[in-house]
């Protein structure tokens, strides 16, 4: 479809519209995506021991890494879509507006990626959907990861997403094009009367509300997952739980800051992805990188000061030894994502470029940190006289993992094109 | 009859969630044979289950084309 | 109400590992894979090194972090304190590996005739039944196969299923005889004991009558089944002597 065989009622944002910087996109990213599909079948067909992963104990190996790591990360990212959608709907901050929608795809999507990693670093998959189903224990941690964040916290997104996307699918439903009885099925009906717009704010502001404790019970259950086990210095503890709902803010936020700069370049969005959106996002984002800085002080000043022989050991890994450069790496990137944003805070004069480098910056220490918080308690983490261990992952792992990115980004990528990625305008 | 419904199903969510949780789903122990498995088969499904219905209350009070 | 545990007595165990292999032959658990394990350690400089033994099967928690976490009920404890798994329900997350203090899980990281062919000897080859001289009986151990107890679930033996996780079973398949444990009944000092503790007339519980006791890592909260007799707990600074092999080579 070219420029010129578009009526005048055009679908709008870039939709329908098959650029080649989108084929491009979508040549790299199918590519990837592909690539981690075959990864993982290799990883299927011989069994796990095509990755880095071995076990605990004789073996002073790490069974938990990169893909539990990520789902973590993952569902961090998740954070930001249903906070953003709540901001603005509790809080009725117009501003933010334009990057409800793709906040709210950027949770829907980064929970399936979550789904797909924990899928990844299950031995029998398979089994795994359906005895999760069939015999899930509640006393297990991950059954609140199950059925909390998967179930309840996806399907809450989606509804949300879904709730007020179908004004813009009913409108786009009356012009002719080819994805016309798409969106006549998506608007589901919908009538744009004063009632069914009182009616999507009353329903939306209860959902915003109910997703709130949601969140929060969500991240903490992930939290949990490391926190409830005795047997892991380093893991155990009450800090972990708040920790997570901090740490997925961050990577969230941060991820959001990227997507909106991305979506602005890519449809020439200025007018409507404004620099107030920046300035919002990165406010927030800052204020959440103290808080999450604030909790590892506490957490290094604590171990530093008096802990367990083993606890000990660990923090000098994290410290001085062998995860030294992961760790001071993440804190600096953490730090000077609160140069740049505080800086641009303080001056009160926000710039995209810079906003989207504090967000990247952020989302590598998550990453770094999410392995810190996942693999040094295993390797280091031994009550028994195992000895140290290592871990280093193998070629399956990176590419099963840059598959899932990959597989986001096509997610996203194509959403754009077969649904308007900010609220329609008046004028559209 | 929008309202009803909607209320209806979220308490009939969160009532499923609840007796599925509490009394369907393994129990909250790790000492027998009993505690690894659900009292009632696929409990866990319900759990999800009811958590899926109350959220799909709201779909419901959007969409639904009735009165008004 | 019959309550399993084991005694080992520190005293006596001389390092031998008898035990570990006749876990391997009862259980036919693969390279690298010890149930039973035997830390050999040193404290001290040399020449005033003390070498020490500390058998550690898996210590049947009465309070198991593993049985807590596993998402599906493949991990379970029997009322008599054996905890076992499950190989048909397990999903291989490998849980109960990290929530574990005491280190005891292995997961099959590979496909099972892969792992036992790694080392599996073919007692047919003539280099082989010249050494053997025919007596050693075939490896693969047939009661491994079958659903064990009352529960009826797949619990004994190794390398059934790709991507589950397995861990010292007590030697269910033999206790439910009313058989000891390979390790125990191998043991040439009699260092194991296995039997009833709530019985007070038990060998076990006469055994371990009037003797200081410890468990490994009480503090947790775990409650072991697992009691040691003589000696102490390992202390934080001690070194591993004389591991075997630990990693996979095929």
């Amino acid at each position: 479809m070219t420029a010129e065989t578009m009526t005048k009622r055009e679908l709008p944002q870039g939709v329908g519209m098959l650029t080649p910087g989108w084929l491009a996109f979508f040549a790299v990213a199918i590519i990837a995506a592909v690539a981690g599909l075959l990864a993982y079948t290799n990883q299927l067909n011989q069994g796990m021991i095509v990755t880095g992963l071995r076990d605990l104990g004789t073996v002073r190996g790490a069974p938990w890494s990169l893909y539990v790591a990520f789902d973590v990360y993952f569902v961090g990212v998740s954070f930001a879509g249903i906070s953003t959608a709540a901001l603005i709907r509790l809080f009725n901050i117009e501003k933010l507006k334009s990057v409800a929608r793709m906040a709210e795809l950027l949770t829907v999507v980064a929970l399936l990626l979550a789904a797909l990693a924990i899928m990844a670093d299950l031995g029998q998959p398979l089994r795994g959907i359906v005895n999760l189903f069939r015999y899930g224990r509640p006393q297990s941690p991950f059954f609140g990861t199950f059925a909390l964040v998967i179930a309840g916290y996806l399907f809450a997104s989606l509804a949300y997403l879904y709730i007020t996307s179908r004004k813009d699918a009913a409108r786009l439903a009356e012009r002719p094009s080819r994805l016309r009885g798409l969106y006549r099925v998506w608007a589901a009906g919908y009538k744009d009367t004063p009632a069914q717009r009182q009616r999507d704010r009353l329903v939306t502001f209860w959902l915003a509300l109910a997703i709130l404790p949601l969140l929060i019970t969500a991240h903490s259950s992930l939290g949990f997952v490391f926190g409830l086990q005795v047997g892991r210095p380093g893991w155990f503890g009450s800090l972990q739980a708040p920790a997570f709902v901090v740490m997925a803010g961050v990577s969230g936020i941060g991820h959001l800051i990227i997507l909106a700069a991305l979506v602005r370049s890519a449809l020439r969005a200025d007018r409507r992805i404004t620099i107030d959106v920046f300035a919002w996002l990165g406010r927030l984002l800052l204020v959440l990188v103290f808080t999450y800085l604030y909790f590892t002080v506490v957490e290094v000043l604590t171990t530093i000061y008096q802990a367990s022989a083993t606890e000990q050991g660990l923090s000098d890994a994290l410290l001085t030894g062998r995860y030294a450069w992961i760790f001071w790496g993440s804190i600096a990137s953490l730090l000077a994502a609160v140069a740049i944003l505080g800086w641009m805070a303080l001056m009160r004069s926000w710039s995209v470029g810079w906003s989207v480098f504090a967000g990247i910056l952020v989302n590598v220490a998550a990453v770094g940190k999410r392995y810190l918080i996942v693999v040094p308690s295993q390797t280091h983490g031994q009550l028994l006289p195992y000895g140290t261990g290592s871990y280093s992952p193998t070629w399956v792992e990176y590419v099963i993992i840059a598959g899932l990115f990959a597989l986001g980004a096509l997610m996203i990528g194509g959403f754009m094109k077969i649904f308007p990625i900010m609220p329609m305008e008046e004028g559209e | 009859m929008r309202r009803i419904v909607t209320i209806l199903m979220i308490l009939v969510g969160l009532a499923l969630m609840a007796v599925s949780y509490f009394r369907w789903a393994a129990p909250w122990c790790a000492t027998s044979v009993g505690c690894s498995d659900p009292r009632l088969p696929w409990a866990a499904s319900f759990v999800v289950l009811g958590i899926l219905i109350a959220i799909s209350a709201s779909i419901f009070y959007a969409v639904y084309k009735g009165d008004d | 109400m019959t309550k399993y545990a084991m005694a080992v007595d520190l005293d006596r165990c001389q390092g031998c590992r008898a035990c570990m292999e006749a876990c391997k032959i009862e259980n036919n658990t693969p390279q690298a894979v010890f149930w039973m394990y035997v830390f050999r350690t040193e404290t001290g400089e040399y020449p005033d090194t003390k070498q020490s033994f500390l058998p550690r099967p898996c210590q049947h928690c009465n309070n198991p972090p593993c049985v807590k976490v596993c998402p599906v009920g493949a991990r379970f404890r029997r009322e008599e304190g054996i905890v076992l798994t499950d190989f048909e329900r397990c999903i291989g997350c490998r849980y109960c590996e990290v929530a574990c203090p005491y280190g005891v899980n292995y997961f099959n990281w590979r496909q099972p005739m892969a792992a036992l062919e790694a080392y599996e000897l073919d007692f047919t080859d003539p280099d082989t039944s010249a050494v053997t001289g025919g007596v050693i009986p075939s490896y693969k151990n047939p009661d491994l196969d079958q659903l064990q107890g009352e529960e009826q679930r797949l619990t004994a033996g190794s390398a059934h299923n790709v991507g589950v996780i397995e861990k010292c079973t007590f030697c269910v398949q033999r206790v439910d005889k009313g058989l000891q444990p390979a390790c125990v009944e191998t043991c040439p000092v009699s260092a194991l004991q296995f039997g009833d503790i709530e019985d007070t007339d038990s060998p076990l519980s006469v055994y371990v009558r009037n003797r200081s006791t410890f468990k490994l890592l009480e503090e947790l909260g775990t409650d072991p089944s697992v009691i040691y007799l003589g000696g102490s707990p390992p202390p934080s600074d001690v070194r591993e002597i004389e591991r075997p092999l630990t990693e996979v080579t095929s």
